[in-house]
């Protein structure tokens, strides 16, 4: 498989041979098919370790070459090539920088469906999100005199939840520098954990802030 | 090419700039030099349009022709009227769609009256500049939707612009203050204008702008704050007289002079003459307006923490606070700003000039002088679509850089359907009717049975914000045509009628005013130099008559069509020739004239 943005051609104006977003030669923007890799948009080779700080300068000076507002006074065509291709670093850099985002995009590359898998939720997981759901709805049903009690659990489980979301993270980007990488199926059941504490955390925000207003 | 010109729209004032080889500079009013246009459109019965100061000043007199915070308006739909509106203008009732005021006789839209405001504008910057101006660069709140920036295009096109870029505004004024102060690190701006509040979280590297998050309301500002004060003035008068809305109109006058006065004074007075009474007296302290506009400034802090949350960061994170917009003079809204960023702002360069002195840069940008310079900004709302059970399927989340592309498949539910309807919202809640919809698109497909069609749907948010819709057909390969039905907004049809009916007319009744001044001139000097031939036949040098005859029928023959710039140039050629002619008439005259003086004295 190829890990080139565009694959391998030659550049549409000036026939250089070109492999990345932009010609090496005369900075024209390359068109693309279908979905590019998001590596070698930014030119990285496909790898689960990315250092933050090379991916934000890469970042930006890929920016720099494909932006429309570079392309203002240009041809139609290649304000649509820049505005592509613009789109897709921006995928690129938003998809690298989230080691979350970083697995479940390397579980696509790989073949792997999120939410595939036999097990699906594991079942400690699956009664931890019951028993918030139910102190949500006690705190949204709760009478004025008890809602501060019910408020406090509720905060108390916010903070809970964060923290391990946290603690999560951080042993998803431990387990990409590990050597040999994580298994596919591995990886697939810590990102399950991670979005349904996401949801998890989202409803609880959006109950505690509703009450507030 | 011709420069292209940055403009702040806002919803009081509004402004123009250019970047210039020392910088970024305000282009004043070429008759009065003044930096400010007053965002005021007033409509006359006479059908005469005015602009600026001089509608300001009408405001009191005819408060309902009077458009005074249009931006207020830009992409909303009727439903959106407020009651407090319903005070202050007249709207067409029970429209759909976009809103219309009845204003003189006239029945206008928000892009219409913004359009008159961009053309001020633009004439001063053609005065400035001495050439046409043709392209803009025009700012919006960054927390404007979809519609709202559609609108504010509109407004440009309308206006004659072709618009290459909207810019947010905070992030305009980061701008200004990167090029000012070569800042580094995460910056905040804190924008109170007019009518809107903005907070933008940047991070400055290298030229680079990127925004982490941005966050607003789109109906809070200055304004608000002058209609609490004048409401003190307004108890003051007899029952009744308060709710006229030309009274409002002059206690909202003297409470905006009061509130500047009181950002620099402990006490203000504020003053309401009504024509045939005594004038109303009511002085306000600085403790007082504070009480009354507490509320509104409260109202800030939360999308300033909603900001930083969205971008990860706390306030020690921030470096500077920049504040943004007239409504930051207030000594309430600085103190606010310094309890939520823990800093006291940066005021280094007027709140009021610093977006467009951004707006000039970004001109620059675009134009090609600035290459060092590069601004990554973000979608401020999030955008999706309405699914099954009227739940709201987010496409692309809040504070997401653009562009930003998603591509979408739909397929079909009941056999032979042949068309696919997508309706697209952007707002940030679960449910689809909670969100403002921005527009339907309608996109064709083969009749199959239900299932087999595979439409792939392309959802872009430009550089501008503004959302593009493409289909392709994945079976046959085939792009697909999508029709557009904004919510809130003009169709192109509709800005073609109004350039027809309003731009292109008034460009027309200015190309004819031009026919007829040719035709005028044209006329005395055919009507002379034929006198001339006749008279003074005798003073023609050889070959000079038939000169003079060729170019008299010439221009004899474009007398009567509209080229007025071909009558020019033919009008000029006749003077050229008849020129030495006239010399000699006016020599024989002159001789004449001696002669008779001779014989008199004889």
């Amino acid at each position: 498989m190829s890990t080139n943005a565009t694959g391998d051609r030659q550049c549409w104006r000036c026939r250089q041979e070109v492999t990345a977003l932009v010609c090496p030669r005369c900075e024209a923007v390359q068109p693309f098919s279908g979905e590019p890799d998001l590596f070698a948009v930014l030119g990285l080779p496909r790898r689960l370790v990315v250092d933050p700080v090379d991916l934000e300068q890469r970042y930006h000076e890929t920016s720099r070459l494909v932006h429309p507002d570079r392309f203002q006074t240009a041809s139609a065509r290649e304000r649509e090539l820049s505005v592509d291709a613009s789109a897709a670093v921006n995928r690129a850099y938003r998809t690298l920088r989230d080691p979350v985002a970083l697995g479940r995009y390397w579980l696509t590359l790989n073949g792997v469906a999120l939410g595939g898998g036999q097990q699906g939720v594991p079942p400690a997981l699956a009664a931890e999100v019951f028993a918030v759901q139910e102190q949500l709805e006690e705190l949204r049903a709760a009478r004025a005199e008890d809602a501060p009690s019910h408020r406090r659990e509720v905060s108390e489980r916010r903070e809970e939840v964060a923290t391990r979301l946290v603690r999560l993270r951080g042993e998803l980007v431990e387990l990409y520098g590990a050597d040999g990488g994580p298994a596919l199926e591995d990886l697939r059941q810590r990102l399950a954990e991670i979005a349904y504490l996401q949801t998890l955390l989202g409803d609880i925000e959006e109950t505690l802030e509703g009450g507030a207003a | 090419m011709s420069r292209i010109i940055g403009i702040d729209l806002g919803t009081t004032n509004s402004l123009v700039a250019f970047l210039g080889e020392h910088g970024p500079t305000v282009v004043p009013d070429p008759g009065t030099g003044a930096r400010l246009l007053p965002s005021a459109v007033a409509f006359l019965p006479s059908g005469e349009v005015v602009v600026g100061e001089r509608a300001r000043e009408l405001a009191v007199e005819r408060p309902l022709d009077t458009i005074l915070s249009v931006k207020r308006f830009m992409g909303l739909g009727f439903e959106h009227v407020t009651a407090a509106d319903r005070q202050r203008y007249r709207f067409v009732e029970g429209g759909e769609g976009i809103v219309r005021f009845d204003v003189g006789g006239r029945v206008v839209t928000a892009p219409e009256v913004s359009s008159y405001i961009l053309r001020e504008l633009k004439r001063w910057a053609e005065a400035a500049l001495g050439e046409a101006v043709t392209q803009a660069v025009i700012t919006v709140p960054a927390y404007f939707n979809d519609s709202q920036r559609q609108a504010t295009k509109d407004a440009g096109r309308l206006a004659g612009l072709e618009v290459l870029r909207l810019v947010n505004e905070p992030t305009a004024a980061a701008l200004a203050y990167g090029l000012d102060q070569g800042a580094e690190g995460v910056v905040a701006v804190y924008d109170l204008g007019g009518g809107t509040f903005d907070v933008s979280i940047l991070k400055l590297r290298g030229g680079v702008f990127e925004v982490l998050a941005t966050n607003g309301d789109t109906r809070l500002g200055g304004d608000d704050m002058d209609e609490h004060l004048a409401t003190l003035l307004l108890a003051e008068l007899p029952a009744g007289l308060g709710s006229r809305p030309d009274v409002r109109a002059r206690a909202r006058v003297a409470a905006e002079r009061a509130k500047r006065v009181l950002s620099d004074a402990p006490r203000a007075e504020m003053v309401l003459t009504l024509p045939g009474r005594e004038p109303v007296h009511r002085a306000v302290t600085r403790a007082e307006l504070e009480d009354l506009i507490r509320e509104i400034v409260q109202r800030t802090a939360t999308p300033c923490r909603r900001a930083l949350k969205d971008a990860g960061l706390e306030p020690a994170d921030v470096r500077e606070v920049v504040a943004v917009g007239g409504a930051t003079r207030v000594p309430l809204v600085r103190r606010t700003m310094q309890e939520l960023f823990q800093r006291p702002p940066l005021v280094a360069l007027d709140p009021e000039e610093v977006v467009a002195l951004g707006a000039g840069i970004q001109a620059g940008i675009l134009g090609g002088s600035r290459r060092d310079m590069l601004l990554l900004d973000v979608v401020p709302l999030s955008l999706g679509i309405a699914t099954m059970g009227g739940v709201f399927t987010r496409l692309v989340d809040r504070n997401t850089t653009i562009p930003v592309s998603v591509k979408e498949t739909f397929t079909t539910a009941v056999d032979n359907q042949t068309a696919v309807d997508i309706h697209v919202l952007q707002g940030e809640r679960e449910l689809a009717a909670d969100n403002r919809s921005l527009a339907r698109f309608k996109i064709p497909i083969d009749p199959l049975p239900a299932g087999v069609p595979r439409l792939e749907v392309t959802f872009l948010v430009d550089a501008n914000g503004i959302l593009n819709v493409t289909a392709g057909d994945l079976r046959t390969g085939r792009e697909r045509s999508v029709e557009v039905k904004p919510s809130y907004g003009l169709s192109d049809e509709e800005i073609e009628r109004m350039l027809e009916e309003s731009f292109d007319h008034a460009e027309t009744d200015v190309q004819e005013r031009q026919v007829r001044e040719a035709r005028v001139e044209a006329d005395m000097i055919l009507n002379a130099t034929r006198e001339q031939l006749t008279r003074a036949a005798a003073l023609l040098e050889p070959a000079e008559g038939e000169q003079i005859r060729a170019a008299l029928h010439r221009l004899a023959a474009l007398r009567d069509g509209e080229d007025y710039l071909a009558m020019r140039d033919a009008i000029e050629a006749l003077s050229r020739v008849t020129e030495p002619f006239a010399r000699r008439i006016m020599d024989r005259s002159l001789n004449e004239a001696m002669a008779q003086r001779r014989l008199e004295e004889l």
